[in-house]
């Protein structure tokens, strides 16, 4: 094992364009609208001109980069929901807008040069996980995200509490992580090799930030809702 | 346990060495008793019988051992944890009792090394071949079938306890987790017909 013991360290101070050094960070930034073409701007002068906090950028950013990362989100307020939520529902729109249309089209042409018997059963599993995805986003967009809106707005009707989605908030990175398993290690040979790397590379683009979401569903937005309930 | 539990440390940070015993001592139930800073220093045998012993993973790896735990002569008392310096992902630990990750808080790190304390109690052997056992196999056509595992205790005679340690090491030797996952498993192997599916 090597040691790697160059996780980025970046302040509000670090320049926005040298922390874009792969393609979650890229991602973060596009789902927060910071336009690129912020030249020697740093990460304080973006947050200030999108009326963004620099401590929820910060943290965002880290948990992306630190593996086991533990935000600290005594600095922020309420006035960082909003701004959180409008990320999480941004992540979730390239999810089902994109991704997972895109897998999904990759794991039919796979299927298609496999043996009946496979991608029969295949098949199933992932109709069965496609459901699985949009009923776990359907519950965020539909129930928690209004809820918490309704808080920003004083309402306090909902009998819905921030607890109840942290006992229901199901793991959607499982399934995937299995099937990534199957395409390299159980599906037979006779599958068509391309069309096999062609998905594993769409899994292995989704899979960290899958984890990196729940992350910060779990560990920020829950407890920072928690204190304004 | 009478008395404080003992730990060693092996790390060639003194940095690091002296933070976690820092960290660690300000619980009065531990004690970092002996601190190595190499290997050689550390001499081969874990003298003064510790009841864990933290090591940094590189020294594992460079002395080309996989398994710490032989490469330390440790008994099987000693609980073993690596630090985790950086995005390395729990697998990568798979051999230890446990991990102290450099960005874990001091409530954190006690957890986790009364957690590994516990681990290095319970073990059970760790079999490093993939090769599902008969017994395996015949268990993972019962949970593929949507048996739960009470059932399976009952068809197969055993405690809950048990399916549920063959069932964990049937998901780590197959890479696979879910019950969907692992009937696709059964079925691509014969083990299931497609058509009970």
């Amino acid at each position: 094992m090597t040691m790697n013991c160059c996780a980025p360290i970046f302040t509000a101070k670090t320049k926005m364009a040298e922390i874009i050094t792969d393609y979650s960070l890229l991602t973060i930034i596009d789902r927060l609208n910071i336009k690129l073409g912020f030249g020697d701007a740093s990460i304080e002068e973006i947050c200030r001109r999108h009326n963004l906090s620099t401590d929820l950028f910060l943290m965002i950013c880290r948990v992306y980069a630190i593996d086991g990362f533990v935000p600290d989100i005594s600095n922020l307020t309420n006035s960082d929901i909003p701004k959180l939520i409008g990320y999480l529902q941004r992540t979730h729109k390239y999810w089902i807008e994109s991704f997972f249309p895109n897998l999904h089209t990759n794991i039919h042409t796979m299927l298609e040069s496999c043996d009946e018997r496979s991608a029969k059963i295949l098949n199933k599993f992932y109709d069965d996980y496609d459901d699985e995805v949009q009923k776990h986003l359907d519950y965020e967009e539909n129930i928690v995200f209004p809820y918490i809106a309704s808080l920003g707005s004083g309402d306090k009707s909902n009998k819905f509490r921030i607890k109840d989605f942290e006992e229901n908030h199901s793991n959607i990175e499982e399934k995937l992580h299995d099937l990534k398993n199957i395409v390299i290690k159980y599906l037979p040979e006779n599958a068509s090799q391309q069309s096999r790397i062609n998905v594993l590379n769409e899994i292995f683009k989704i899979e960290n930030d899958l984890n990196k979401h729940s992350v910060i569903e779990n560990k920020i937005l829950i407890p920072l809702v928690s204190k304004y309930e | 346990m009478s008395g404080k539990i003992k730990i060693t440390i092996i790390e060639p940070s003194e940095i690091v060495t002296t933070g976690l015993k820092r960290l660690i001592e300000q619980n009065g139930s531990f004690n970092v008793a002996k601190t190595f800073s190499t290997l050689q220093e550390y001499g081969g045998t874990p003298n003064g019988n510790p009841d864990i012993i933290i090591i940094n993973p590189t020294i594992v790896g460079d002395s080309g051992y996989s398994d710490p735990r032989s490469l330390l002569q440790a008994n099987d008392n000693t609980a073993i944890m690596a630090i985790n310096y950086g995005p390395y992902d729990e697998d990568a630990f798979r051999s230890y009792d446990g991990y102290i990750s450099i960005f874990n808080t001091r409530e954190q790190i006690e957890k986790r090394l009364s957690a590994a304390l516990k681990n290095s109690s319970e073990k059970e052997t760790y079999d490093d071949s993939n090769e599902l056992s008969v017994r395996e196999r015949e268990i993972l056509t019962a949970v593929a079938k949507g048996k739960t595992n009470k059932e399976i205790a009952d068809e197969f005679n055993i405690s809950i306890h048990t399916v549920i340690s063959h069932r964990k090491n049937i998901s780590h030797k197959l890479g696979i987790n879910s019950i969907a996952g692992l009937t696709i498993y059964a079925v691509m192997n014969k083990l299931l017909d497609v058509e009970d599916f």
